[in-house]
């Protein structure tokens, strides 16, 4: 008789005990959905053999300033110069650098065009003419995650008036092959 | 014939006024008993919320949610809620906020535990993290101090790695579910 209420009492305690601990806990799931899309990037970065760029380096939007420029005189370090008997033309080297992620592309096609048209000057990219009029390529086999030079370039006719402010705007676009 | 008339309406108006008296003292003599008993157990439930400035969760206010990233990459546009606070060459972060609620009842506690895992390992190039913790499928301590009754806001990051499929990253343009456990213990 002794050991059945013990054991009646020692079931009671146990029933008590797990009752306890199961409802001083509580759970939940949250399930979480995500889908990656593979994406490329591009920056500019200043070249070391060209002008630093006055702006936005890193970034997909900086600005390049040359400055005074001039057909014979002096001339800022970055920038080099060539005269020919009727303009002449001033160019700085300018990294561009494309990266990807989540993408299996080899490599990419990068064109530019110019923001607004330009009836004096003549511009050019990576040594490729650039206008307003449509996007020009200046390479079809960009290669990813290195800074790659394509200098921007001005020619300048010597009729332009002294004090004249060239400016432009070069649009570029990154293509993953 | 007139006194047969007055005869009938006296006893007419009596009936009437009997029955008026019956309605009134029926409205002035209800009453009842109820026998009520309770047990009063203990006890502590979780639900998840969506936070103001996370995903919109769905089956918010349960104890069963689901929060959608919707479509994400290293550079390209995210969704409301989601934001990127990192990019490295070799990863990408996106984060979410998402509230836990824990309410406790009959319990003498001021304060709970939460613990979370992974349901199943994570899928490949994905990692998981809550408030910065590493997510496996064992169990980890988010907090240990949390109060009862409150949401509390909790940031929800998917660490992806930038390879390639096949080359170390994750599977892209399909979605990719995984299930978090958590679990609230009273202190």
């Amino acid at each position: 008789m002794k050991k059945v209420m013990l054991l009646t009492i020692f079931a009671a305690l146990m029933m008590i005990s797990s009752a306890a601990v199961a409802q001083t806990t509580a759970s939940g799931t949250l399930t979480v959905t995500a889908t990656v899309t593979g994406s490329i990037n591009l920056v500019f970065n200043s070249d070391a053999s060209g002008l630093a760029l006055s702006s936005g380096a890193g970034t997909n939007a900086a600005t390049l300033a040359f400055g005074n420029v001039s057909a014979f005189g002096a001339i800022s370090a970055g920038i080099v110069r060539s005269t020919t008997a009727t303009n002449f033309t001033v160019s700085s080297a300018v990294d561009v650098l494309v990266t990807k992620t989540n993408s299996a592309s080899a490599n990419y096609t990068l064109k530019a065009q110019l923001g607004t048209a330009d009836a004096v000057n003549t511009w050019s990219v990576g040594g490729v003419a650039v206008t307003n009029a449509a996007q020009s390529t200046l390479t079809a086999t960009g290669t990813y995650a290195a800074n790659s030079n394509f200098p921007v370039a001005i020619t300048v006719p010597f009729t332009t008036a002294s004090g004249t402010l060239i400016s432009n705007t070069i649009n570029y676009v990154a293509t993953a092959n | 014939m007139l006194k047969k008339y007055i005869s009938i309406m006296r006893s007419a108006a009596l009936a009437s006024l009997l029955l008026c008296g019956a309605s009134l003292a029926a409205q002035t003599t209800a009453g009842g008993v109820i026998n009520g008993s309770l047990n009063n157990t203990t006890g502590i439930s979780i639900q998840f919320d969506s936070d103001p400035a996370g995903v919109t969760l769905g089956a918010a206010g349960t104890n069963a949610a689901t929060a959608n990233f919707g479509t994400v990459s290293a550079f390209g546009p995210l969704a409301a809620g989601v934001t990127r606070p990192s990019v490295t060459a070799g990863n990408f972060t996106v984060r979410t906020i998402f509230d836990v609620q824990v309410i406790q009842g009959g319990l003498t506690s001021t304060t709970y535990t939460l613990t979370a895992n992974l349901a199943a390992p994570a899928p490949i190039g994905m990692s998981y993290k809550v408030d910065a913790i590493t997510l496996t499928t064992a169990l980890q301590t988010i907090q240990i101090n949390g109060v009862y009754g409150t949401d509390i806001a909790h940031n929800l990051d998917l660490v992806i790695l930038t390879a390639a499929p096949g080359a170390g990253g994750p599977a892209v343009t399909t979605p990719i579910t995984t299930t978090i456990n958590f679990t609230a213990t009273a202190n």
